[in-house]
């Protein structure tokens, strides 16, 4: 950020008291365009789009669920209707702040985003990706939502915005579509299954012309989050089974990992459900799988 | 009543009549406050974009035809475009579009959105050092929403003496979440307060001119509807009603017969 500040005097860093720390040399190099103003994650909208539409580039930060589920209609009327671009990068994706319970949970952030007009929504799964995918679109003219997670999956390939890639092709019947940090457990899940598997790292604008190379084999989602299934069966002609949050509360606390297994997002699950549906035996489209039952003992871990 | 201040509810009243729509009483109660404002304001109506203008945001966005209507009395377009309030493909809809409007800086219409942007553009010139100022009236219905404390807060934190905020203390709650006092609150907050009569042009003026080294506020005592008493005493029933030809007819005398 500050190598972009560096050479783009229009990048400003609009903060709601997270990460700063992280910031320093940001703050010492550019003390006036660090701009941490609080706990208030609507005004970090409205102010910035404000910011924006003196020709700045902002930044909105802080953490993922405050600052898009609550403050929606700031996204949607500030920034989207009023076209005042921002960019806003968020931490903690999903469960990636599992210990601290559903208060801290982004399980609506995409996919109520994906539903406002004119929004990019960007979920890179490595710090690559994400250096990559800022560069690229920061100063589009656009809004774009970049969901970062501290859980990188891992695996290394180029990615480009608004482009999906191929991760794996081997001519199998099922194809799996997953989206950033869960290709984790993707990859090792469908190892040994003849199946291949397309990563998105831009959520939308979609690459439907990457799904339109697979639209003759069966279709699964595979996210630990919500809008890539959409997206999915808006441009799907045949049926598509998901694999991702369940329709309830997960309060089990826990590591990431903890949380993944409890609603059968680990490799193992996902292996399971990968391997009925080359069976035949899967659910259907928009069909929640039955997750695990909640707060197993397995998974309630009491001080 | 000042007698700039009577076209435009004149306006507004022929095009509320002509369209069928509009929100009469709380755009009757902004009129000075805007006029007041762009008086102060570096603008061109001819040149709605020139780099150095202040900035004037309507945050109630459902006064939209009393902002429409001065506006139009101050040269943006003329008055007989406004006629075309709400209809289909209008350029004037019952909420200001600023890629439609000239004149109109950013779209409002739900409450409490106005005040966070307006504070985001006046950071914006303080971080460049720029002597543009920016305008933002809000409501006080619309204070109800606590965004509009969030950006006070934040512009009061930041100091933003090129941020002006009018409230329109028009009383619209009387039967829910009133703010009794609201400049010794906006006072508590850390903004320079001056309370005014909100329909005195010159009186309004005067606060807004007075040097700030922070976010000014002006609150003006308004009242919904102003400048015709059927609009004043049944404000309530007129919040969304256009009137017919008879009442037409006579809230145009009224208007007339309006004194200050």
């Amino acid at each position: 950020m500050t190598e972009l500040a560096e050479t783009d005097e229009r990048v400003v860093l609009v903060f709601g008291d997270i990460s700063v720390f992280l910031f320093e040399p940001f703050t010492r190099r550019f003390p006036a365009r660090f701009l941490n103003l609080g706990i208030c994650e609507n005004t970090l909208i409205s102010v910035a789009a404000g910011l924006a539409s003196q020709g700045y580039i902002p930044f909105v930060h802080t953490i993922a669920p405050f600052v898009t589920e609550r403050c929606l209609e700031q996204i949607k009327l500030d920034v989207g209707y009023n076209g005042f671009p921002i960019n806003i990068v968020t931490c903690g994706a999903t469960y990636d702040y599992a210990w601290d319970g559903p208060t801290h949970q982004a399980i609506a952030d995409i996919g109520a985003l994906r539903l406002l007009p004119g929004i990019e929504i960007v979920q890179p799964g490595t710090r690559e990706e994400t250096d990559q995918l800022i560069r690229t679109r920061y100063a589009s003219g656009t809004p774009t939502y970049f969901r970062l997670s501290d859980h990188p999956h891992g695996a290394s390939h180029a990615v480009e915005f608004g482009r999906g890639n191929v991760v794996r092709d081997v001519g199998g019947p099922v194809t799996v579509v997953t989206a950033g940090p869960i290709l984790a457990n993707v990859l090792p899940a469908v190892e040994a299954l003849p199946v291949n598997v397309l990563y998105y790292s831009t959520i939308k604008p979609f690459d439907d012309e990457l799904l339109k190379r697979y639209a003759h084999t069966r279709l699964v989602v595979v996210h630990d989050a919500t809008g890539l299934f959409e997206q999915v069966c808006e441009h799907a002609a045949g049926p598509v089974t998901r694999i991702g949050l369940p329709d309830r509360f997960v309060s089990c606390y826990g590591t990431i990992q903890d949380v993944r297994r409890e609603v059968g997002l680990d490799s193992e699950h996902i292996r399971q459900e990968v391997t009925a549906v080359l069976h035949g035996t899967a659910t259907q489209t928009g069909r929640p799988r039955v997750s695990p039952p909640h707060g197993s003992a397995a998974h309630v871990k009491v001080a | 009543m000042t007698p700039s201040a009577r076209p435009a509810r004149a306006l507004a009243l022929r095009c509320s009549r002509v369209s069928g729509q509009g929100h009469l009483p709380s755009s009757f109660s902004i009129i000075e406050l805007a006029l007041s404002a762009y008086a102060v304001m570096r603008h061109d109506p001819a040149a709605p974009h020139w780099p150095e203008r202040d900035i004037f945001v309507l945050s109630k966005g459902h006064a939209a035809l009393g902002y429409y209507s001065v506006l139009a009395q101050l040269g943006y377009f003329p008055a007989e475009a406004v006629e075309q309030f709400g209809a289909y493909r209008s350029t004037f809809g019952c909420h200001p579009d600023r890629f439609k409007v000239p004149g109109v800086e950013a779209s409002c219409g739900s409450l409490g959105h106005g005040i966070g942007i307006a504070a985001g553009m006046a950071l914006a010139m303080q971080l460049r050092g720029s002597t543009r100022r920016v305008f933002v009236l809000i409501g006080d219905g619309e204070a109800n929403e606590g965004s509009v404390w969030e950006a006070v807060m934040v512009a009061a934190d930041r100091r933003l003496s090129n941020l002006t905020i009018l409230y329109d203390h028009n009383r619209s709650q009387v039967r829910c979440l009133q703010i009794p006092n609201p400049a010794e609150r906006f006072a508590a907050f850390g903004c320079a307060t001056t309370e005014v009569n909100g329909h005195d042009e010159s009186a309004i003026i005067a606060a807004l001119k007075k040097p700030a080294d922070t976010v000014q506020v002006v609150v003006g005592r308004t009242v919904k509807g102003y400048g015709c008493p059927s609009l004043e005493e049944h404000f309530f029933e007129w919040h969304r009603k256009s009137p017919s030809p008879e009442l037409y007819a006579e809230l145009v005398s009224e208007l007339h017969a309006k004194t200050i």
